[in-house]
């Protein structure tokens, strides 16, 4: 678990953290591919979603350099089946998400990523 | 199009929960589902049957694969208060079973609801209906066509129960349905399957399969959806909306509720047993109030049933004290490499539930609905309490209680009626308050549940604080 699709909505939300606090930095990450039911509607709906520089660059961190460093204009199966790899079927199992701006480190334990803000990052 | 008249029975539980779940599941499929008079507010839901009209056959069977409290579906030949209203009619509606007369094999059942028929009595009602001339083999085990013939008798509850002989007040039955079975109803052998009880993680506040089952209806769940439960807990409405199809993403703050004791997630493990762990998206532990998500408009439906202080209390990021600020000593004898749990303070749920809705309107894509229980004061509740948590652009779809005596829960389906854009909500009072409703100086009901749940619901009025002399 925490997806690339996953990765991809989350920001760092603590107190006075807005800008540059996406995305977040993935670090000493353990990951694991798990197959994943491939469905185009839900891919060509989440489309417009999608932070696209964030997605290819978490992928190509991670290894998978499938995907074209734009976001293409013509949505063919090839990509559409790319894309299903890339959000759904890459799983961080361990490791941590970390804050580019504020430096604030959210781990990521048995898939689960926790991220409570500590008592002086709340509002 | 021509409409044909069915005959549906239903599981009598969760009354209130029936229409409902039948406009949910007709929406999802695109099905138009006639009331008789034309409209869903006369509809009486105290008989296990009712008579609907359908475009086509396939929508009978459609309804009666995902409604979890259908149990049958049958073509109307004809319904009375007297055998021979219904044989009058029958013959009416013999362009409908004509066809079956030749060469079709059958088999006739008479059954009856609050009653049991006799044997020689049922015998005699099927004899009455061989005008029909059916030429084809009468087959026990595997008809081509089965007829059902229902006597709906009174309830006797009551009185003399206990001394009354079983078939006591045979015939005096108040309406006769008769037709041809289309459809059982297959979505009801899910209540075991989910049962809490033979799952392989949950908790003590696990929610029970029906329940699970009939919130992922009104949810309209379906594959390609994405559906978000904010207070996932133990994820019982996670497995069942990933039952039908949808990917689910769950939160709570806390992920012990998610983890259980393995190192596989509690939640992931009983997924796995329903073979739905591809679609459980991401568990993720976060307060909602304080919630990383990056924006809006992203889910077809939020389900939950957020915590309201009986068996665990609802809590977010912050202290009680709020002047209170950990001191410089205190936070130097933290023991070392133990994890940092924040403090958090209770929320009260009428602000959960307004912040919910606001929430809701911001993150649910256009259409999108909101599904979630609200405990309410079975006395004190009034239609105007659910105004008090609602703002512009979000609608009421359905309102049904599940009655515990004192209190009761209510399932509320709102719809996200708009396509506007809203910020995300503040989470704090100054929102709340800011909310234009018309309700805005009304005190619902389920204002400060929990106290008034462990008070036992008394009202402290003069008259009942007095001492009794």
């Amino acid at each position: 678990m925490v997806r690339l699709i996953t990765h991809n909505l989350l920001a760092c939300h603590a107190k006075g953290c807005t800008t540059n606090n996406f995305p977040l930095k993935l670090q000493d990450v353990v990951v694991e591919v798990r197959e994943a039911e491939f469905n185009a509607d839900f891919l060509r709906g989440f489309l417009p979603r999608i932070e696209w520089t964030a997605l290819v660059n978490a992928a190509k961190e991670l290894g998978d350099t499938s995907l074209p460093l734009e976001m293409p204009e013509m949505v063919d199966d090839e990509f559409l089946k790319n894309l299903h790899h890339v959000l759904l079927e890459i799983h961080v199992d361990e490791g941590a998400m970390v804050c580019p701006n504020c430096g604030h480190k959210y781990p990521i334990m048995n898939g689960i990523p926790n991220m409570l803000l500590a008592e002086h990052e709340i509002g | 199009m021509t409409i044909s008249s069915y005959i549906f029975v239903f599981a009598q539980v969760h009354e209130e929960f029936r229409i409902p779940e039948l406009l949910s599941v007709s929406e999802l499929y695109n099905i138009s589902l006639t009331f008789p008079g034309g409209d869903s507010t006369y509809a009486d839901v105290s008989t296990p049957f009712m008579i609907f009209g359908l475009e086509c056959e396939e929508h009978a069977h459609i309804l009666a694969r995902r409604c979890i409290l259908v149990k049958s579906i049958h073509e109307l030949y004809a319904t009375g208060k007297t055998y021979d209203e219904i044989h009058e009619q029958n013959k009416a509606s013999k362009h409908l079973w004509e066809k079956y007369i030749q060469d079709t094999s059958f088999k006739f059942k008479v059954e009856a609801y609050n009653h049991s028929i006799p044997q020689r009595r049922q015998k005699e009602v099927v004899v009455a209906f061989s005008y029909m001339g059916w030429l084809g083999k009468i087959d026990m085990k595997n008809p081509e066509v089965t007829l059902y013939c229902f006597e709906e008798y009174r309830d006797k509850r009551g009185s003399s129960a206990s001394l009354r002989h079983r078939h006591e007040g045979d015939g005096d039955f108040i309406q006769v349905y008769f037709g041809r079975l289309v459809a059982e109803g297959t979505a009801r052998h899910l209540v075991k399957t989910f049962d809490v009880k033979k799952r392989s993680y949950y908790g003590n506040t696990s929610m029970e399969a029906e329940i699970s089952l009939l919130m992922a209806n009104q949810t309209l769940a379906s594959p390609g959806k994405l559906i978000y439960d904010p207070f996932v807990g133990t994820g019982s409405m996670a497995h069942t909306t990933a039952h039908f199809g949808a990917f689910v993403y769950g939160s709570d703050i806390d992920g012990r509720q998610i983890r259980g004791k393995d190192n596989t997630p509690g939640i992931m493990r009983a997924a796995s047993q329903y073979g739905v762990s591809e679609r459980i998206i991401d568990l993720c532990t976060f307060d909602l109030t304080k919630n990383p998500w990056r924006c809006g408009n992203l889910f077809d439906a939020i389900l939950t049933d957020p915590p309201y202080g009986v068996r665990a209390g609802a809590k977010r990021l912050g202290r009680k004290n709020e002047s209170w600020r950990p001191t410089e000593k205190f936070l130097a004898n933290r023991l070392e490499g133990e994890p940092y749990v924040p403090p958090t303070k209770p929320y009260e749920l009428s602000a959960l539930a307004t912040d919910l809705v606001l929430y809701a309107r911001y993150a649910l894509k256009p259409g999108g609905r909101l599904v979630f229980f609200l405990p309410t004061v079975t006395e004190e509740y009034e239609e105007l309490d659910l105004q008090t948590m609602l703002c512009e652009g979000m609608e009421v779809v359905a309102n049904s209680l599940q009655n515990f005596g004192s209190w009761g829960r209510r399932l509320i389906t709102i719809r996200k009626k708009t396509s506007q854009s809203f910020p995300p909500p503040t989470f704090d009072a100054s929102a709340r308050e800011s909310l234009e409703n018309a309700a805005a100086s009304h005190t619902p009901a389920h204002k400060d549940f929990r106290e008034k749940y462990f008070s036992g619901f008394k009202r402290d009025t003069p008259e009942t604080s007095q001492p009794v002399s």
